[in-house]
């Protein structure tokens, strides 16, 4: 028998699910963490000791781990953490080269692509014109392309240019950068309506009022708030593009070769530099994450705005 | 509505109010780039899928010989054609494997994302102290680079990964197991891109679970209910709009996802976890047969447009979408 103390009353109950909620959440920072903090933990690594049975989850093993905590030995701490991995890595392979590229491409991709998609959300958040559903309708359609059929012409297409006429489009900055702004448009544009759903378009109207055109109630008026939502945008298009692989490695795969592509290098036929490319990727994601944190309330709300409200 | 006479007869242009007018010209710049990267190159690639374009003519595509629906009933192995290239009396039979995949590959990654987002999203709903700090922390995983995510995913599945030594130390296993090779490779492949994608999800879901009025849950604790009975009868049915777009998103870009398959499997992926979207790619140019690509990204294009056709009423009909008016 239950003891009558032992009883699971409501308060009880509520307890125990609480507890049970905050393990589920646990659970799943650890889960969400670990891959980051693994990332960090093999770049700091001495090379040599990269790849061997050794399942310690620190920099340090747990007996080192228990030196420099409980006796303050920090000089065990210093020689354990490695930074060399940080410093080989440029001469390994032409990383400063590729972090530029990548920061050129995407940096471009998105100065154009939210150029062209704020004026395009600013027309779907503030009009209604005829075959604004089919418009709408096709910016979302272009979500379930495969990305192969569109590169494929593409490809024929850049190869046709690069020969017949004087221009060079395969493996240059502009011949990517066009690309990578069309695809990022869409959503862009289905963001960034959000967000201009979310400004009360009273001010432009008083603006239109005083004589501003159009544009300029656009502009002057409503651009400025909207700048969360803009920078979050942005924020997304830049991620879209510094991670782009498929036509990267097609139409930018020499002289102008990204980061998403060139990080590859690092596996070579004989062996792979877990612990270079693990320093290259803590170089190029901890700048985004801090960026996301400033940002991230725009962010999250963009991403959602479209999907949630009715 | 009823003809008013004058105003029907003027151009179309004219008829527009000067709001109308000044929303087409917004719309210009990113419509004339969507013709030229979206809408010419698909009725392109239509167009080479039905001509034997490969490297003799990859300059001049236009010179190409029409083939009809040749290509097609190649890649589906519909028939088998002579070919010079004797490993290609198998195409047919590798690619409906590679559709086959990309569909497990899709529906696997819907069915983790999905049961670690509402998770994650339902235990986010709470009140407690360092919620938005917990909401920051499990948003990163979708932050994070994912090609750089994915090389470290890649990272801990080696033999000698992280994975491996944890499920050795604590006795699950007694030899490392093979992740990114053999029959275990769609699963890796599913759960990496399920780490990455399942915070989208979270925050979908967890807006969903916020918008949710309170009224409802307290009518249905006068009723009775309890937390399952809420979550049964209130919380599911509430968050269905915002689940119908979500799945059909996590559907469509898994289903040509091609980051996750290249960085965790590399450019000779095993015959277990090679998705349509990586075959294709592999093949076309590889071999410089792009008609066939082409071909094959249409089939593609067509199983995902299919998939999107089954959702299409469900999402137009209750309105979830930003695309209607």
């Amino acid at each position: 028998m239950i003891p009558e103390e032992w009883r699971l009353t409501q308060d009880r109950a509520d307890f125990l699910f609480d507890l049970l909620s905050r393990g589920v959440l646990g659970l799943f920072i650890v889960l969400a963490l670990f891959p980051i903090y693994w990332m960090v933990m093999i770049s700091l690594r001495n090379p040599e000791e990269i790849g061997t049975s050794d399942p310690s989850y620190f920099v340090l093993s747990l007996d080192e781990l228990r030196t420099v905590v409980f006796e303050g030995d920090l000089d065990l701490l210093a020689s354990e953490v490695d930074f060399a991995n940080y410093v080989d890595m440029w001469d390994q392979i032409p990383l400063l080269e590729f972090y530029v590229n990548s920061l050129i491409i995407a940096g471009v991709t998105t100065v154009l692509a939210l150029a062209v998609a704020i004026l395009g959300g600013y027309a779907f958040s503030r009009h209604s014109f005829p075959g604004k559903r089919y418009i709408g309708g096709a910016l979302l359609a272009t979500q379930m392309i495969p990305g192969v059929l569109i590169l494929l012409p593409m490809f024929l297409l850049f190869i046709w240019i690069q020969t017949e006429t004087p221009f060079k489009v395969v493996d240059t900055y502009h011949g990517i950068i066009f690309v990578y702004m069309t695809f990022t448009v869409p959503v862009a544009i289905w963001m960034l309506r959000g967000f201009f759903d979310s400004i009360p378009a009273s001010m432009e109207e008083a603006a239109r009022v005083d004589g501003c055109t159009r544009f300029q109630a656009l502009y002057r008026v409503a651009l400025p708030m909207a700048a969360p939502g803009i920078a979050a945008t942005g924020m997304f298009v830049f991620l879209t593009a510094f991670n782009e692989v498929l036509f990267a490695g097609i139409l930018a795969g020499g002289e102008v070769t990204p980061f998403s592509i060139g990080i590859s290098r690092f596996q070579t036929q004989q062996t792979t530099y877990w612990g270079q490319m693990m320093a290259a990727s803590s170089v190029a994601t901890i700048p985004i994450i801090i960026l996301f944190a400033l940002f991230q309330r725009p962010i999250v709300e963009g991403l959602t705005e479209g999907g949630v409200k009715q | 509505m009823p003809s008013l006479g004058i105003g029907d007869r003027l151009p179309f242009y004219r008829r527009l109010s000067g709001g109308q007018r000044f929303a087409y010209r917004l719309l210009l710049p990113a419509l004339a780039a969507m013709t030229i990267v979206h809408f010419i190159p698909i009725l392109w690639g239509l167009t080479i899928s039905t001509m034997g374009v490969d490297l003799t003519y990859a300059s001049h595509w236009y010179d190409a010989p029409f083939v009809g629906l040749d290509h097609f009933r190649y890649v589906l192995g519909i028939e088998n054609f002579d070919d010079v290239l004797v490993s290609d009396t198998v195409v047919g039979e590798r690619y409906r494997n590679a559709l086959k995949n990309s569909v497990i590959f899709s529906v696997g990654t819907l069915v983790v994302t999905y049961v670690l987002g509402l998770t994650a999203a339902l235990v986010l709903n709470q009140k407690f102290k360092g919620r938005f700090v917990a909401r920051t922390l499990l948003l990163l995983p979708w932050v994070a680079p994912v090609v750089v995510s994915l090389y470290v995913w890649r990272m801990m599945f080696t033999q000698q990964g992280i994975i491996n030594q944890t499920l050795l130390t604590i006795g699950l296993i007694d030899e490392p197991m093979f992740f990114l090779i053999g029959d275990n490779s769609m699963w890796a492949l599913i759960f990496a891109h399920s780490w990455t994608q399942f915070p989208l999800v979270m925050i979908f879901l967890y807006a969903g679970l916020q918008s949710i009025p309170k009224q409802l849950y307290e009518a249905a604790a006068i009723d009775g209910a309890g937390r399952w009975g809420k979550f049964r009868y209130v919380t599911m049915p509430q968050l269905k709009p915002v689940s119908a777009v979500i799945v059909l998103l996590m559907l469509l870009w898994t289903m040509i996802n091609y980051t996750a398959p290249f960085v965790l499997l590399g450019g000779a992926p095993p015959k277990q976890a090679n998705v349509a979207i990586l075959y294709i790619e592999n093949y076309a140019f590889g071999n410089s047969q792009f008609g066939r690509g082409a071909a094959m990204s249409v089939v593609l294009f067509l199983i995902a447009m299919v998939m999107a056709m089954v959702y299409y009423r469900y999402l137009f009909d209750d309105e979830t979408t930003g695309a209607g008016a």
